[in-house]
C-alpha cells in the first residue's frame, strides 16, 4: 500500500482518537438504535409476524446508516478548512486521500459491525450456528466499508457542510423503502424495482436472508456476495474519480 | 537581491487570466519573480491575489495564459512548493508535531523528526509541541502553519497573508525568518494588504479588479507618489503639489535655487497607502 495512503489513514486515526466524543456516540449510537428497534420489534411480535426476518437486516441498516452519515462529512469540513487544498499541494493524490479515509473509517467500520452483531445476538437471542454469524459479521462489515465509500462520494458534491445535509435523506429512504427492509422489492413497481439496485442495502438484504435460511452459506451464494463487493469497487472509484482538487 | 542567487525567473506568468463565470477574477496577468526574491502581492480585498497564488499551487488552472514554476507547470513541481494558506489550514486536534509529521510524509523525508525539531525550535513552539493546535493563539497556529510549509524546504514559497491577525511583535518575527529564507536562496510570494509590510518586500505588485496597476521595487513605488513641497519666506509659506516627485522635485526646486528669502523647503512625501489608492483610483476613474 503507498505510504501517502497509510499516512492519511494514520492521520485520520490519531483524530478519531483524540475525539473521544465522536468516537464514543459513534460506537454507541448503533446500539441504541437497535435497543429501541427491539422494542418496536417486541410489539409487533404477536405470532402473527415474524420479526426474526427482519432483525439482521434492521442491524445492517443501522450500521449503514451511522457509517454513512459520518463520513458524508469529513471530505467537506476538510474542504472548508483548506486541509484538502494543503494535502494536494503537499503532493497528496485523490487516491491517497480515498484510501486513507476509506482505511481508517474501515477500522471504527470493523469495531462497529462487531458491536452492532453482538448487541443483536444478545437482545434478540440469535440461535444461528457460529459459521452464519460469521458470515452475517461479513455482510455487515462489507456494507459498513460500501458506507464509507458512499458517504465519500456523496461529500465529494457539497462545498459546505450545510450542503451534505439533502444528501442524507437521498441515499437512506430509499435504502428503506427499496432494499427489501420493509417491503419485498418484488411487490415493488418495475422502475423503483431497477431502482433498488441503486442502493448497497438492496444486495446487502438479499445476501442476509439468504444466509439466515438453514444450512445456507456464503459459498452458495457467492454471486449475490460479488455483486455487493462490486457495488462497493464502483463506488470507491467514483469517490477517487470525483474528488476534485478546485472547484 | 541577496548575493549568490541565481538570475533566473522562479516565477513566471504569461498573459495569465482566470474566469469564474462572468466574474473575470485575474485579467491577463504578466509578471515574473527572480529566483531570492522576496515578492509582494498587493491589493485590497477581493482584488485577485489569493486566485493569483491557487494558479501558482495548480490548485486551478488559467483559463488564459500560464502560469510557471521553475519553469515548468505548478502540478509537476510541488515538491519545490511550500504553501501557506490564508487559514491556518491545520489539523486542530493535533499538535503541532503531528501536523508537520502529516504534511512531511507526504515528501517521503528521511529524517522526518530531526526535521520537525528543527522546525519546532525554528518556530519557537518546542515547549507546545504535544499540545492541540486548537489550544493555540492565532498566532501561534500562524506559525505552525509556517512550518509546515516549510517541512520540505521548498524553493518557492507561496505565502497567502502569512501574517493576517499577528501582533507586529511576532509579524517582525516572520519578517526576519522570510528575510533569511530568501537569503539562504528561497523565492518569496507573499500576498498582504498591510503596507507596513509590502515596504519589506524586494518587489512589489499593486493588484486591484484582477489587474496588476503597477510592479516593481517599494522605493520606486513611492516615487511614483506625489510629493507636497512647502517654501517659507518667513511666516509667508508656498504650497506646490507635484506628481512622480522624483522627476519632478528638480524642476520644481530650481526657482527657489540661491533665493535668500527662502527660510526653509518641507518636502511631504505621500506613503505607500495613499500611492496604491491612488494606483487603484486612476484605475477605476479610467
Amino acid at each position: 500500500m503507498p505510504d501517502r495512503t497509510i499516512a492519511v489513514a494514520r492521520r485520520v486515526l490519531r483524530q478519531l482518537a483524540h475525539d473521544r466524543r465522536f468516537l464514543g456516540l459513534s460506537l454507541l449510537a448503533p446500539l441504541l438504535i437497535i435497543y429501541v428497534s427491539k422494542a418496536a420489534l417486541d410489539s409487533l411480535n404477536t405470532g402473527f409476524f415474524d420479526v426474526t426476518r427482519f432483525v439482521v437486516p434492521i442491524g445492517a441498516f443501522v450500521v449503514h446508516f451511522i457509517t454513512y452519515v459520518l463520513c458524508a462529512i469529513v471530505l467537506v469540513r476538510e474542504r472548508t478548512a483548506q486541509t484538502l487544498a494543503r494535502m494536494f499541494v503537499n503532493g497528496y493524490r485523490q487516491a491517497d486521500i480515498i484510501g486513507g479515509y476509506v482505511l481508517a473509517y474501515t477500522c471504527l467500520a470493523t469495531v462497529q459491525s462487531l458491536l452492532v452483531l453482538g448487541a443483536l445476538s444478545m437482545l434478540f437471542h440469535l440461535a444461528y450456528p457460529v459459521a452464519t454469524l460469521l458470515s452475517i459479521y461479513l455482510i455487515i462489515w462489507l456494507l459498513a466499508v460500501i458506507s464509507i465509500c458512499l458517504g465519500i462520494f456523496v461529500s465529494n458534491f457539497a462545498r459546505t457542510e450545510g450542503q451534505v445535509f439533502p444528501f442524507i435523506p437521498m441515499v437512506t429512504v430509499p435504502g428503506i423503502f427499496l432494499s427489501g427492509l420493509v417491503i419485498p422489492v418484488e411487490s415493488l413497481p418495475r422502475w423503483a424495482q431497477w431502482l433498488s439496485h441503486a442502493t448497497p442495502l438492496y444486495y446487502a438484504n438479499q445476501l442476509v436472508r439468504q444466509i439466515i435460511q438453514p444450512h445456507a452459506t456464503l459459498a452458495q451464494n457467492w454471486p449475490r456476495l460479488a455483486a455487493l463487493a462490486a457495488y462497493g469497487l464502483v463506488v470507491l472509484f467514483l469517490a477517487t474519480g470525483t474528488l476534485r482538487e478546485s472547484d | 537581491m541577496p548575493p549568490g542567487a541565481v538570475a533566473s525567473n522562479a516565477v513566471e506568468l504569461a498573459h495569465a487570466g482566470k474566469r469564474y463565470g462572468r466574474i473575470e477574477a485575474l485579467k491577463s496577468i504578466d509578471l515574473s519573480i527572480r529566483s531570492g526574491e522576496i515578492f509582494g502581492l498587493l491589493g485590497p480585498n477581493g482584488a485577485g491575489k489569493t486566485t493569483l497564488i491557487r494558479l501558482l499551487t495548480g490548485s486551478t488552472a488559467p483559463t488564459s495564459g500560464s502560469a510557471k514554476i521553475l519553469g515548468q507547470a505548478p502540478r509537476s513541481v510541488r515538491s519545490q512548493i511550500g504553501y501557506m494558506p490564508q487559514a491556518p489550514a491545520l489539523y486542530e486536534d493535533l499538535s503541532p508535531r503531528d501536523n508537520l509529521r502529516f504534511f512531511g510524509r507526504a515528501h517521503s523525508i528521511k529524517s522526518i523528526e530531526s526535521r520537525i525539531d528543527e522546525l519546532l525550535d525554528f518556530s519557537n513552539l518546542r515547549e507546545r509541541e504535544h499540545d492541540p493546535v486548537y489550544a493555540f493563539s492565532g498566532g501561534m497556529k500562524q506559525r505552525v502553519s509556517l512550518a509546515c510549509a516549510l517541512v520540505h524546504r521548498p524553493r518557492v514559497l507561496l505565502l497567502d497573508e502569512p501574517t493576517a491577525g499577528v501582533d507586529p511583535r511576532l509579524r517582525a518575527e516572520f519578517w526576519k525568518h522570510f528575510r533569511a529564507l530568501a537569503g539562504a536562496g528561497a523565492t518569496l510570494l507573499i500576498s498582504t494588504h498591510q503596507m507596513d509590510e509590502a515596504v519589506l518586500c524586494d518587489r512589489l505588485a499593486v493588484l486591484s479588479d484582477g489587474c496588476v496597476l503597477a510592479c516593481d521595487t517599494p522605493r520606486e513605488l513611492l516615487h511614483r507618489g506625489r510629493a507636497t513641497i512647502r517654501v517659507w519666506r518667513g511666516a509667508e509659506v508656498e504650497t506646490t503639489l507635484v506628481d512622480n516627485y522624483r522627476d519632478a522635485l528638480p524642476g520644481v526646486l530650481r526657482p527657489y535655487n540661491l533665493d535668500p528669502s527662502v527660510t526653509r523647503i518641507e518636502i511631504e512625501q505621500e506613503t505607500m497607502d495613499h500611492v496604491v489608492l491612488s494606483l487603484i483610483e486612476a484605475r477605476r476613474n479610467a
